[in-house]
């Protein structure tokens, strides 16, 4: 078990505080590809970045991979998210003047490993995902769904335990989605646990679980 | 290190708009300040060039008029220096007062060699007066103390007066006449604004024809270093003399006095305050700088926000962001600091150049207002140091600014 989410609340503060999630518990294998749905407001990305450890919870407690994922240290937080977890985002994150090339091999840059090194791994990461060619083109030189690859390109390089997909499909063509859904796909045949956010019930029918959320309950 | 110094300096060309405006206001801090060191040093340097050439530590008298009756004496008297002064004034003040030395002046008298002549007369003076009055030997030697004993009849003149009486030839060992008599030429000095002729004061003294009047008396000063002791040793003359010529002490048109020291002190204060004041027009123009970059840092974190949360969720931590921002602003300083520098002392040696290249601004002299205006290596470290601490406090600010940011708030699609 990779996941796992015992009676997590989550509230944002504010006049009246916002109950967003409630009583979560959620339970993922290794080598799952699971998706998680919901309508919008729902609390779905709020779960995710509770997941990737970029976000607090209230209560409950949630194992990542054996290990509590509670009060932890800003760096013991950092290091958790560059070893063990790979974001793919929906407006894909890179760093508009870092190459395609450099933007997959920052992760390695925070954890000291050197710069032939990290080109080298890099590069092998973009040839996975046929962006070799693209290497040295910035992000605007880019299609939504070359941005994508990079981005996941830039996921994997780190050997994560999960991969934490916040719509991924979001702002790409149906075709597109697609392409990018088959790439999950195989990332998931050799292995690699997967979950997905998405609104998108065709990307959901591609994955083999759809946890449905429903106003910070699973239902 | 050196990949930390290219991720910055990758982030610093994405930005050169930004870089290079916040880099201008730092590079023209340095360089105002540079420039303004510069000058002012080159004044403080003219300064002390023109004081150490002369004897700063004395007091000129000349005879005046004395415009108060006194003592049954009428108004508007004559004062004529005499000898005896110079032993009254050595005695009776023999506290401040080293070696007193005296001058006879002579207007009319031509001096004639075979060639032509000068006019203008002669001075009878003391070695000491060589310093007195900067001169500074060309050829030869000064007239000096056996000169004085043997009543020698031996003279120094300017050397553009030498060409004048000898051509080309070599004036040393010549022979002038002067009022009949004939003198040797022992030396010549350096035509400045003067062009006095020389000759030892027992000569001069003979040659007056039984008067024992003086020209002007100079006293040089011992164990005296401020400037109240040097004014009321000033005064303490002019009451000596006073006692001697029968004038009221406070009859200031008496005497013709010339303090050299109070007026070397009271330059010398001026000279530091003007070295302080550049320091704080520097040091304030610099810290406008500093604010400068410090401000656009703050909106470059804030631009940034969300690519310093994208590097948060990929596993930078917090010390690693600081110290990108940090040493981003230490980069932008420096770097443009340095530029400032180049170029603040590029236009410090070009003023150093013009300066001595036009011979000074004396009129016609070589007394020049900026000399060696010049910064040197040590300033070159110290404004490094204070260029690196000065970036870094910059970036401090922005960068704590910046750790507030949580990656998910800046991940959060806007
Ligand atoms: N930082 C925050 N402060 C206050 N409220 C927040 C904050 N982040 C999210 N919310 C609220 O929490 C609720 C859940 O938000 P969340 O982003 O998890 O929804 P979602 O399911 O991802 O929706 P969508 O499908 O539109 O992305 C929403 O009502 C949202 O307004
Ligand atoms: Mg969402």
């Amino acid at each position: 078990m990779i996941i796992s989410l015992k009676d997590i609340n989550k509230s944002y503060p504010g006049v009246v505080p916002l109950h967003v999630l409630k009583d979560i518990n959620l339970s993922i294998e290794k080598g799952e590809l699971v998706s998680i749905m919901g309508a919008s407001g729902s609390g779905k990305s709020t779960l995710l970045n509770i997941l990737g450890i970029l976000d607090n919870y209230d209560s409950g407690e949630y194992y990542l991979d054996g290990v509590l994922i509670k009060n932890l240290s800003e760096n013991k937080a950092a290091d958790l998210r560059n070893y063990m977890i790979g974001f793919v985002f929906q407006s894909f994150n890179l760093i508009n003047y870092k190459n395609a090339l450099e933007n997959v091999a920052l992760p390695l840059f925070y954890r000291g490993v050197s710069r032939r090194q990290r080109n080298k791994l890099a590069m092998e990461q973009l040839e996975r995902m046929g962006m070799a060619d693209r290497a040295t083109h910035l992000p605007a030189e880019l299609s939504g769904g070359q941005k994508q690859r990079v981005a996941i390109a830039r996921a994997l390089i780190t050997k994560p335990s999960i991969i934490l997909a916040d719509e991924p499909t979001g702002a790409l063509d149906s075709k597109t989605s697609k392409e990018v859904m088959q790439v999950f796909r195989d990332l998931n045949n050799d292995g690699m646990t997967i979950v997905i956010v998405t609104h998108d019930p065709g990307v959901g029918e591609q994955t083999n679980r759809i946890i449905r959320i429903s106003d910070g309950r699973i239902i | 290190m050196f990949d930390l110094i290219s991720e910055i300096m990758a982030t610093l060309r994405h930005n050169k708009l930004r870089t290079a405006l916040t880099g201008f206001a730092v590079s023209w801090g340095i360089f105002l300040l540079i420039v303004l060191l510069s000058v002012s040093r080159g004044l403080v340097n003219g300064m002390e060039s023109m004081f150490s050439q002369r004897d700063t530590e004395t007091v000129s008298i000349r005879g005046g008029y004395a415009q108060k009756a006194y003592k049954g004496l009428k108004e508007n008297r004559r004062i004529r220096l005499k000898d005896s002064d110079l032993g009254v004034l050595a005695s009776q003040n023999a506290n401040v007062v080293g070696e007193v030395t005296a001058r006879i002046s002579n207007d009319t008298s031509k001096v004639t060699s075979s060639k032509d002549y000068l006019t203008g007369g002669y001075q009878g003076v003391y070695p000491a007066h060589q310093h007195n009055d900067g001169l500074k030997m060309v050829k030869g030697r000064f007239i000096n103390q056996n000169d004085i004993n043997h009543t020698r009849r031996v003279v120094v003149i300017a050397d553009e007066s030498a060409e004048t009486l000898f051509g080309k030839e070599d004036p040393i060992g010549q022979l002038v006449k002067i009022s009949d008599l004939s003198f040797t030429v022992i030396g010549t000095y350096e035509t400045e604004w003067r062009r006095d002729t020389y000759i030892p004061f027992s000569t001069a003294r003979a040659m007056s024809g039984g008067s024992d009047q003086v020209n002007n008396i100079t006293v040089k000063l011992k164990d005296v270093s401020t400037l109240d002791e040097s004014d009321r040793a000033e005064q303490d003359f002019r009451s000596t003399l006073g006692r001697q010529h029968t004038f009221a002490d406070d009859d200031s048109g008496s005497l013709w006095i010339w303090n050299r020291f109070s007026d070397y002190l009271r330059s010398s204060t001026a000279m530091g305050a003007i070295g302080m004041a550049v320091w704080v027009i520097g040091l304030l123009t610099m810290l406008s700088g500093i604010v400068g970059v410090s401000n656009i840092m703050f909106v470059s974190v804030r631009e940034r926000t969300h690519e310093i949360g994208v590097r948060r969720a990929i596993g930078a931590k917090p010390a690693s962001i600081l110290r990108q921002i940090i040493l981003e602003s230490v980069a932008i300083t420096t770097l443009f600091g340095y530029i400032g520098i180049v170029l603040g002392v590029l236009v410090s040696q070009g003023i150093a150049a013009l300066v001595s290249g036009s011979g000074g601004m004396g009129p016609g002299g070589k007394d020049e207002i900026l000399k060696d205006p010049t910064v040197d290596i040590s300033i070159a470290i110290q404004v490094t140091v204070v260029l690196i601490i000065a970036g870094a406090l910059a970036g401090l600010f922005p960068a704590l600014k910046s750790l507030k940011i949580k990656p998910v708030e800046a991940l959060r699609d806007e």
